[in-house]
């Protein structure tokens, strides 16, 4: 390498020795930027779209709009819940002890859609049901805020003790049974609106775009991520730690009531087993990780996990693939993005 | 006596910009500030010195409003302050440049830049944008250089992190900035170009607080040092009229003569040979010899490939080729454990996050690199463990309250004995220290040095990473300087100044001559 | 040390004990509000019901689990490892095999799915938390597949061997196997973690892997050791478990998980320096089965009960957490 490529560009700033990248591409990789980051996301992206290719190569209404539409639709209750997980994970961190989690969830979301149905059935209005099922939520979200920001408990065992009380709270209005609702709002819904669409798709994509535009247009976006990624950062720049983090398991509980309304109008009526989702929501917070160039909780990578966990159930519905391997193939799938960002990782950090 | 005194005095001085009175801090057992005060002149630059524990970084974080004083009192500009949280301190004036870089490392450099007042400045006060823009304007206003577009925090040297955090220490526009180590992980032109930026914010009027080990540094840039020691101020002195010995006399309370201690060993067998090995794309070609006996010195820049041999002969980077010969036997260090095995022992430069177990005691953290030597049939034999470390904790003078402490609790200085603690009680045979002195205090320096030649003259061999060119000279045999990957010189320490290791080290000079030299001595 | 700064350790020390004491004093409370409440609550036959029916297996897969948390991870396929234990277990007995042989073969479903963890794990470097729910997943498919969509397998009734029922339903010296088992693995499991050289390799590596890494311990071989015993254990429970209902019940061990987590983490809360330990998980196990059963004895339905453990376990922890928290 020619020395005389060195400090080009900072002739008129004698004394600066910082590589210019544009000069020196190779010393400045040495000094330890490896933008490879990019790169692996793009990856995860080739991988979907290689799943999804297979799927509309073997069946070609795969990729009809009516078909895509009810992957949406189907997608939804999962994808709201994944969306809630994300805005936590985001302000908290992902360590998942020491981090942020919320593990009721699948339980907010049992109970409220409990909530919304009992009344319906009881002959409530719409709007009253409505209100009640996000107050439900609303009111998970601050006992979980309340729980690990004021009593100090850690998020994983205060949730998992708040996602008791809600699965035991669906058992007492549900008493273990199927609640079935109807009224317009439920069939509004269910329907499908523009495009061949579903309106739960667009449930879905609503809330994803709330989110995304309030993390990416405004502050609250770069301020959340400092609380939770460097805690000590986001004190130095006094940021309130606590304010953001009970912001973010109210949205939760909100997201959780939202999803429990979903759910409702997408099977019409309350049904039980819904602590079966928590794993599946922490999975696709999670599997959304490897779609951002960051690595970090994002909304659009958690939306895209959930269309893409959607869609494999979805393919294997048409290839008749039996619907035992979805779990299976999902798991695999998952390790293997995250077991392949982990290894560019490990190179990264060496 | 009232009348006699208004005649002489017609204008009062100005308020001092920051008086701190008294301050009392206590943390669990330890007093981390006993009384301490500290008053800065308005426009001024004023040195903050002291061995690590003697409270300078306590007393900044009260500034900081991260430590709530028991007792004291703060004022600014003449004007009592009471209750500072961190969330006022920017109203108040002041600015910090923390030791540890505070910044969010997943987020862009201009996030990271306008973190908590995006709004300010730019056009629609709630919306974010332009950031990035915005961030590379700031970066060139104070240091003229622009940093990768799109780069994360984490994608930075620390060098470049550092620039990010003081740029935005300085848009807030502060009347008071507080600078904690700043060059501590800067080349030396880079802290240059930093002190040239200090002389101009002071010749803005701006008054700074200048923390440092580095008493060169001080002696150049400050107009007044407050001196602490055990969590107090001992005396506020003009560094320009005192001498480097007399502020040492003041930061130990006594003479540390003897800094850089000679060892007496004769190189022996060869401990360590490298023959052309390569680690791509950091290092090529590498090829040394380190025998029993020999301090070795290695320097570079960021990006010489220092860091990353150090690394790979650690087993910690992959070695592509080329062989490394330890003890006279070919070795094939595939990880840390293979290198261990063979007698390797690495002191890291980052010591909390890769040298000390911060939440275990000094006793669990000592003998962790020798657990076989504490335990019968893999049963820990907890009374020759505790007497190991206790041992340990004797000879190397580490100050705590006992075996049992958390390391995090101790300073700087006794942190990296125990790092070094952890080796001997493996009786380690080659020692590869990277920036083992790294923010330790001038009395904890000297014992390092100590040790280090007392290992040396014991038959092991040193091999010592480091860019404090004194540290060096001082208690090295030879040192190599490496310049993008390759080594370009070996200069013998006897008759080698600052000044030409400095210079081969930026310049990669001296390529020549050590060709030429392998050349000669091949013929 | 100073006289002031030894005098104020002793004021200290206070503080940090009743948080660390909490969780006993909270038990000890919930035990006597329900032994006044409920006369048959503070019974030898309750007690031992209790401890056979709801603390045994729980309390072995909190052992598993606890192995996993002190070597820094969660290991979410404790349930899976009980369930493919037991699958392969009664598949085996229901083929005739004698019942060591099942056993065996239980044992090795379980070290096979702590190897599965431990390749994901120390191999790929992927997060203990996510590995494991990956192979959470594929556990959950394997047992669809083979019980076709998560049919029970019973052993018929007419071949149910005699040492099965021993396994199942047996005692030594008046004392029910499966407690026995919960004592012997108790005992090994906090002589390994604090007692042994392995143990504090654990805890190395669990509190901070690259400082492990850079002392030169045997990172990945530490981990492999860890997720395979953290699996094998929780298979053993799996075969109890079997072995008490004679039959195996799909994705029964997930019942195990949440509990078996905020038992782990409830005794790390208890240790004085915060480290995962097993006298603290298995109190976390004893707490979860006496609140349930005294709730259940005060006679609240099976609904309400859910809502009383969880408000219960809420308040314990809030109660447990409470006061100054160590610097940090």
């Amino acid at each position: 390498m020619p020395p005389s490529a060195t400090d080009r560009g900072f002739e008129a700033l004698p004394g600066v020795a910082l590589p210019d990248p544009a000069a020196d591409p190779e010393a400045w990789l040495a000094g330890g930027v490896k933008n490879l980051a990019g790169l692996r996301s793009a990856g995860s992206f080739l991988l979907v779209l290689a799943v999804l290719a297979v799927f509309a190569a073997w069946v070609p209404a795969f990729l009809g709009t009516a078909n895509l539409g009810l992957i949406l639709a189907q997608s939804s209750v999962l994808g709201i819940l994944g969306l809630g997980l994300t805005l936590v994970l985001i302000t908290g961190g992902t360590d998942v002890v020491a981090g942020g989690i919320d593990l009721s969830l699948a339980g907010t979301l049992g109970l409220s859609a409990a909530v919304f149905a009992g009344l319906n059935q009881a002959g409530v209005g719409d709007a009253a049901c409505v209100a009640a099922a996000l107050g439900t939520g609303l009111a998970v979200g601050l006992v979980n805020a309340v729980a690990v920001l004021r009593l100090r408990i850690p998020p994983l065992l205060a949730t998992l003790a708040s996602m008791n009380i809600c699965a035991g709270l669906e058992l007492v209005i549900t008493e273990n049974t199927t609640i079935s609702a109807a009224s317009p709002l439920i069939d509004g819904l269910g329907g499908t609106g523009p495009l061949d669409v579903p309106v739960l798709g667009y449930l879905l994509l609503a809330v994803a775009f709330l989110f995304a535009a309030s993390l990416r247009l405004t502050p609250l976006g770069p301020r959340a991520y400092a609380v939770g990624a460097h805690p000590e950062a986001a004190r130095a720049a006094g940021l309130s730690m606590s304010r953001y983090r009970a912001g973010s398991y109210l949205a939760s509980g909100l997201s959780g009531g939202l999803a429990g309304i979903a759910s409702v109008a997408f099977l019409n009526s309350a049904t039980g087993g819904s602590a079966d989702m928590l794993l599946p929501v922490v999975a696709t917070a999670f599997l959304g990780v490897v779609f951002s160039r960051r690595l970090v909780p994002t909304v659009t990578g958690t939306l895209l996990a959930a269309l893409f966990v959607g869609s494999l159930t979805n393919g294997f519905q048409l290839l008749h693939v039996s619907t035992y391997w979805v779990n299976g193939i999902e798991g695999a799938l998952i390790l293997a993005v995250v077991g392949a960002t982990a290894a560019s990782a490990k190179g990264h950090a060496a | 006596m009232a009348a006699a005194e208004p005649t002489t005095r017609t204008l009062p001085d100005p308020p001092p910009a920051l008086a701190m009175r008294d301050l009392i801090v206590t943390f669990g057992p330890t007093r981390a500030l006993d009384g301490a005060s500290l008053t800065v002149a308005p426009g001024t630059i004023h040195g903050l010195i002291g061995q690590n524990g003697a409270g300078k970084s306590t007393l900044i974080k009260v500034l900081a409003g991260l430590v709530t004083p028991e007792a004291g009192t703060i004022a600014l500009h003449g004007n009592p302050v009471a209750g500072i949280t961190p969330a006022r301190v920017e109203d108040l004036g002041i600015a910090f440049i923390h030791q540890e870089r505070l910044l969010v490392p997943t987020a862009t450099v201009g996030e990271a830049l306008f973190l908590g007042r995006e709004g300010a400045g730019s056009r629609f006060g709630c919306l974010l944008g332009g950031l990035q823009k915005r961030a590379e304007a700031a970066i060139g206003r104070f240091f003229g250089i622009r940093l990768p577009r799109n780069a994360l925090i984490r994608d930075l040297t620390i060098a470049q992190q550092q620039i990010v955090q003081i740029t935005r220490a300085l848009l807030a526009e502060p009347k008071i900035v507080v600078f904690d180590e700043p060059t501590a992980a800067l080349a030396k032109r880079e802290a240059e170009h930093l002190f040239a930026a200090i002389a101009r914010l002071k010749a803005q009027g701006l008054t700074t607080i200048y923390i440092s080990h580095y008493l060169a540094e001080i002696e150049r840039l400050c107009d007044a040092v407050t001196v602490m020691r055990n969590g107090r101020d001992v005396a506020e002195v003009d560094p320009r009229r005192t001498s480097t010995a007399a502020l040492t006399r003041l930061m130990v309370g006594r003479d540390v003569s003897d800094l850089f201690p000679r060892h007496r060993a004769e190189p022996g067998a060869p401990m360590l040979a490298l023959a052309g090995v390569s680690v791509p794309p950091a290092l090529r070609d590498m090829s040394f010899v380190l025998r029993r006996g020999e301090v070795l010195g290695l320097t570079g820049l960021l990006g010489s490939g220092a860091k990353e041999l150090v690394q790979a002969l650690f087993g910690l980077l992959p070695i592509k080729s080329g062989t490394v010969t330890v003890d006279g036997r070919v070795a094939h260090v595939a990880n840390p454990h293979d290198a261990v095995r063979r007698g390797l022992a690495l002191v890291p430069e980052n010591r909390r996050a890769h040298g000390l177990a911060l939440n275990l005691g000094i006793r669990e953290n000592l003998t962790l690199a020798s657990l076989d030597r504490v335990s019968r049939r893999g049963w820990l034999d907890r009374v020759r463990e505790r007497a190991q470390a206790l041992r340990l904790i004797g000879d190397l003078q580490i100050k705590a309250a006992g075996p049992e402490a958390p390391v995090r609790t101790l300073s700087g200085g006794n942190q990296q004995k125990v790092v070094l603690g952890k080796w001997l009680a493996r009786e380690a045979g080659l020692y590869i220290l990277d920036e083992p002195t790294i923010g330790v205090d001038i009395a904890a320096k000297a014992e390092i040095y100590r040790l280090i030649a007392g290992l040396a003259e014991g038959g092991a061999g040193i091999l010592l990473l480091s860019t404090d060119l004194d540290e060096l000279l001082g208690i090295c045999d030879r040192v190599l300087v490496l310049y993008r990957g390759a080594i370009v010189s070996e200069h013998p320490t006897a008759g080698t100044t600052a000044d030409s290791l400095l210079n081969a080290t930026l310049t990669g000079a001296g390529a020549c001559a050590r060709a030429c030299a392998e050349t000669s001595r091949a013929a | 040390m100073s006289l002031v700064t030894a005098e104020r350790r002793r004021l200290a020390l206070p503080a940090a004990e009743i948080v660390r004491f909490g969780i006993p004093i909270a038990l000890g409370l919930v035990l006597v509000a329900f032994s006044a409440a409920a006369p048959g609550f503070l019974t030898v036959a309750n007690v031992t019901g209790v401890l056979v029916n709801n603390v045994a297996l729980a309390a072995i897969v909190a052992i598993a689990m606890t192995l996993a948390v002190a070597a820094g991870g969660t290991d979410l396929s404790v349930g899976t490892a009980v369930d493919l234990g037991s699958l392969a277990f009664i598949t085996a007995i229901g083929a005739g095999q004698p019942v060591a042989l099942a056993g065996l073969y239980g044992l090795l479903a379980g070290i096979g799915t702590g190897l599965f963890n431990a390749l994901l794990i120390a191999r790929l470097s992927i997060t203990p938390f996510l590995a494991t729910l990956g192979t959470l997943f594929i556990g959950h498919s394997l047992q669809q597949l083979t019980t076709d969509g998560g049919n029970p397998v019973y052993v018929p009734a007419d071949r149910i061997p005699a040492a099965l029922a021993i396994l199942g339903h047996g005692s030594v010296l008046g004392v029910p196997l499966a407690l026995w088992l919960v004592l012997i693995f108790g005992v090994g499991a906090w002589l390994l973690l604090a007692r042994t050289r392995f143990g504090r390799e654990v805890l190395a590596v669990g509190t901070q892997v690259e400082v492990a890494i850079h002392s030169g311990l045997p990172v990945r071989r530490i981990l492999t050791l860890v997720y395979v015993a953290s699996a094998a254990i929780a298979a053993l429970a799996g075969i109890l478990l079997s072995a008490h209902v004679n039959a195996y019940v799909p994705y029964a061990g997930n019942a195990y998980l949440l509990d078996s987590i905020g038992a782990a983490f409830i005794g790390t809360s208890l240790s004085r320096n915060r480290r995962p330990n097993i006298p603290g998980t298995i109190l976390g196990v004893v707490l979860f089965a006496f609140v349930t059963n005294g709730l259940l004895l005060v006679g609240w339905n099976f609904y309400w009960q859910q809502v009383g453990t969880g408000v219960l376990i809420f308040l314990t922890l809030a109660f447990a957490f409470a006061g100054p928290r160590p610097h940090v």
